[in-house]
């Protein structure tokens, strides 16, 4: 190991002196790309073997990635990075496969809703085909299977099935031993995701209860209830998975506390970055941007890496929502708050990320 | 400098601005593929270059190897790394062509580079004392130097330069004129001279010590044909370069006249302190298209390659407000600035009378 480290330590410095670079295999990515996209090193590749659609705006594209890629556990997601128009964007979705499928023939999935405007899933649904290559981040994220079995209830909304399949596929073919509860929300039967995987499932696995319900169908409307819960045997002693949209989320944690269900046993993952409401009394100042001498005046109602974009600036960033760091920038005076903790910097300089961080007073950043 | 009211500078700026909105809107695909082929050809020549160099004691072998290395650092450090520098291509998102990280092929390290080059030279362009990049701080070119016996010998001086530039672009941040006049200590250059001798260090290793080493036993033919190549890239950036702003109709500014420009105002300067010279689609290539040094010094950070597109609105504006649109041959243009450096080293009094076009030069 230690040998191993040593070398890669060397090539790193050979790799500076003769190629400028941090990585020096990546000074041979433009070629590498045009033998085969899947060598490159800078990033990693996946291809995409397949689309299915799933319902009318949710497809799944099952990629396969470069075989450096390590691997996930059920849960988790990956951001991909993909060229729409010469311009990189990143977003970040969770995988809608399992471990053991990866482990046996090197695909994952994602399954992705078309969101009314989306720049990436729009593109995604009209123009990412068999074929293509996008670039693939490392599995994160800690919405985890429990180790030891005990009874489990799922409550999800809509998209939010696509980790929760990963999870139900993977207890399943583990012979999970603890009843698992499955209470799922869509707006109407067109809207149910890998339906036929749900129920082969149902079949299969007998510690399963599949229970779907719509919200928007004509004459029923199933929202998440009390008496819903009240039919979910020995509730309180369940460990609790939410996914989904914010609504069902903040509804079901709700519900769940009143039930007294301390907090460690309730799991959530989410789509879009929760927002903190953030006091709007103390936001908003003086942005300057100190390298490119500009400076602006915010209202405290967007977040730096906005401001800094309509100032003509364009900083590297990547997700805009906090997960991804490419926009860390240094701040060298002044406060900002962190929408998604809601939590306040100290005054002096300090890296933030400007996607997610809002002006409260002055402020000056090293752009 | 051409002379424009207040009214007529803020139309100069509506008008250029137009130009740039049109071009950004439309930045997308088309300019991705285009920096991607560039930077494909670049590893291609230097890749090919370095695997013939070591078979270079074959006469037609060397000149082919050297002539794939010296393009390869020429298309890199003028097509790719000077422009995605200035941030031409920032908005596609790829960390390998961010302004701010990238690293090029040549002894002045970037972070120096857009310091002395993106600020300095593009804010205060052709401000006499205030530009560095206008003579160097090494030649006269211009009357507001007062005339010294050493200028006798810039020519030569001029040479020198030419021949090491990349060394003399690299040490351009030490300011040695004001080291040598005590305004300022070589302490306070510490920092900046270790980021020379690291990248500088570098990048002599690489072509002086590294691969003539690992060809040992052809080390010397690996060595020549590094410094041919090195010496190539020199010669052609700094002729490149010095069409840019000291051909014999680039106009010079003094600090007063331009103390709280407008934005039209600095348009106006960069108009007329710059020179294009024409070409085929290589010459504009391999200058990074600072043979299109107008529309580069209004629009620093648009992709390069959009510049002979736009050239025939920017003539039109030119047109307009009467202002000189200086282009020329590539011979015209560089002929004008040997004419400069040669016609400055001279006394005022012989110069004036030699050379009289040049008498008018600073406004």
């Amino acid at each position: 190991m230690l040998a191993q480290l040593q070398t890669s330590g060397a090539v790193h410095w050979l790799g500076r002196q003769l190629f400028n670079r941090e990585d020096p295999a990546a000074f041979f990515d433009p070629l590498l790309e045009r033998i085969d996209p899947l060598l490159t090193r800078q990033t990693i590749r996946a291809r995409v073997i397949s689309v299915t659609d799933e319902t009318p705006d949710t497809k799944t594209f099952v990629l396969e990635p470069a075989g450096r890629w390590q691997g996930f556990r059920a849960g988790q997601h990956i951001a991909l990075t993909l060229e729409i128009n010469g311009v990189r964007r990143t977003r970040t979705f969770s995988l809608s496969g399992t471990p053991a499928q990866w482990r046996q023939n090197g695909t994952i999935a994602v399954t992705v809703k078309r969101i009314q405007g989306g720049q990436v899933t729009g593109w995604m649904h009209e123009c990412l085909e068999p074929g293509a290559t996008l670039s693939v981040s490392d599995a994160f994220g800690d919405f985890d299977i429990p180790d030891v079995a005990e009874p489990a209830i799922y409550i999800v909304g809509g998209s939010g099935i696509t980790p929760v399949l990963s999870h139900l596929e993977t207890m399943a073919a583990d012979g999970y031993r603890a009843p698992v509860t499955l209470l799922y929300y869509v707006r109407t039967h067109q809207d149910i995701i890998a339906r036929d995987r749900l129920e082969a499932l149902a079949q299969h696995w007998p510690a399963l209860a599949l229970k779907i319900f719509t919200t928007e169908e004509a004459g029923s409307d199933q929202r998440l209830n009390d008496h819903q819960l009240n039919q979910v045997p020995g509730l309180n002693a369940r460990r609790c998975f939410l996914c989904g949209p914010e609504g069902l989320m903040d509804l079901a944690g709700d519900l769940l506390h009143r039930r007294n269900i301390p907090e460690d046993r309730i799991h959530c993952t989410r789509f879009s970055a929760p927002t903190v409401e953030l006091d709007g009394d103390n936001l908003g100042g003086q942005v300057q941007f100190a390298k490119s001498g500009k400076q602006t005046e915010s209202l405290g109602d967007a977040s730096i890496l906005d401001i800094a974009e309509a100032s003509g600036l364009s900083p590297k960033h990547g997700c805009r929502m906090g997960i991804c760091h490419q926009c860390s920038c240094r701040k060298t005076s002044g406060t900002v708050v962190n929408r998604l903790t809601g939590k306040t910097s100290g005054q002096g300089e300090e890296t933030i990320q400007l996607c997610v961080s809002v002006p409260a007073g002055a402020v000056s950043i090293d752009l | 400098m051409k002379t424009l009211n207040e009214s007529q500078l803020n139309e100069l700026q509506q008008d250029l601005d137009q130009i740039r909105d049109q071009v950004i809107a439309d930045l997308g695909e088309r300019d991705a593929n285009y920096i991607g082929k560039v930077v494909r050809l670049h590893r291609s020549l230097e890749v090919g270059g370095r695997v013939m160099m070591p078979f270079g004691f074959i006469p037609p072998v060397f000149l082919a190897a050297t002539t794939a290395l010296g393009l390869s650092k020429i298309i890199e450090n003028m097509e790719i790394g000077h422009n995605v520098m200035h941030g031409q291509y920032d908005w596609m998102n790829d960390p390998s062509l961010n302004s701010q990280t990238y690293e090029w092929d040549t002894a002045c390290g970037g972070d120096s580079w857009r310091r002395t080059h993106n600020y300095e030279h593009h804010t205060y362009t052709n401000i006499i004392g205030k530009d560095r990049d206008y003579g160097y701080a090494l030649l006269r070119l211009s009357e507001d130097d007062k005339w010294r016996p050493a200028h006798l010998l810039q020519f030569a001086n001029y040479v020198l330069l030419s021949v090491f530039f990349q060394w003399g672009v690299g040490l351009h941040e030490l300011e040695f004129e004001r080291l040598r006049n005590r305004e300022i200590t070589l302490k306070e250059k510490t920092p900046f001279l270790k980021e020379f001798f690291r990248k500088g260090g570098r990048q002599a290793f690489k072509d002086y010590v590294f691969f003539p080493l690992v060809t040992l036993p052809v080390a010397p033919v690996v060595l020549a044909g590094n410094i041919s190549a090195n010496l190539m890239r020199n010669l052609w950036s700094s002729t490149v370069i010095f069409c840019g702003h000291f051909t014999q109709d680039a106009e010079t500014f003094s600090e007063e006249e331009c103390e709280g420009e407008s934005k039209g105002h600095w348009y106006l300067r960069q108009l007329t302190g710059s020179s294009n010279f024409t070409g085929s689609r290589w010459v504009h290539l391999l200058s990074g298209h600072l043979s299109y040094q107008i529309e580069h010094h209004i629009f620093p950070d648009l992709p390069a390659h959009r510049y002979p597109e736009i050239s025939e609105q920017v003539q039109a504006v030119c047109r307009k407000y009467g202002i000189h649109y200086n282009t020329g041959s590539f011979a015209r243009q560089y002929g004008t600035v040997l004419k400069r450096i040669a016609g400055f080293s001279l006394p005022d009094r012989l110069r004036t009378r030699l050379l009289p076009e040049f008498n008018n030069a600073v406004a």
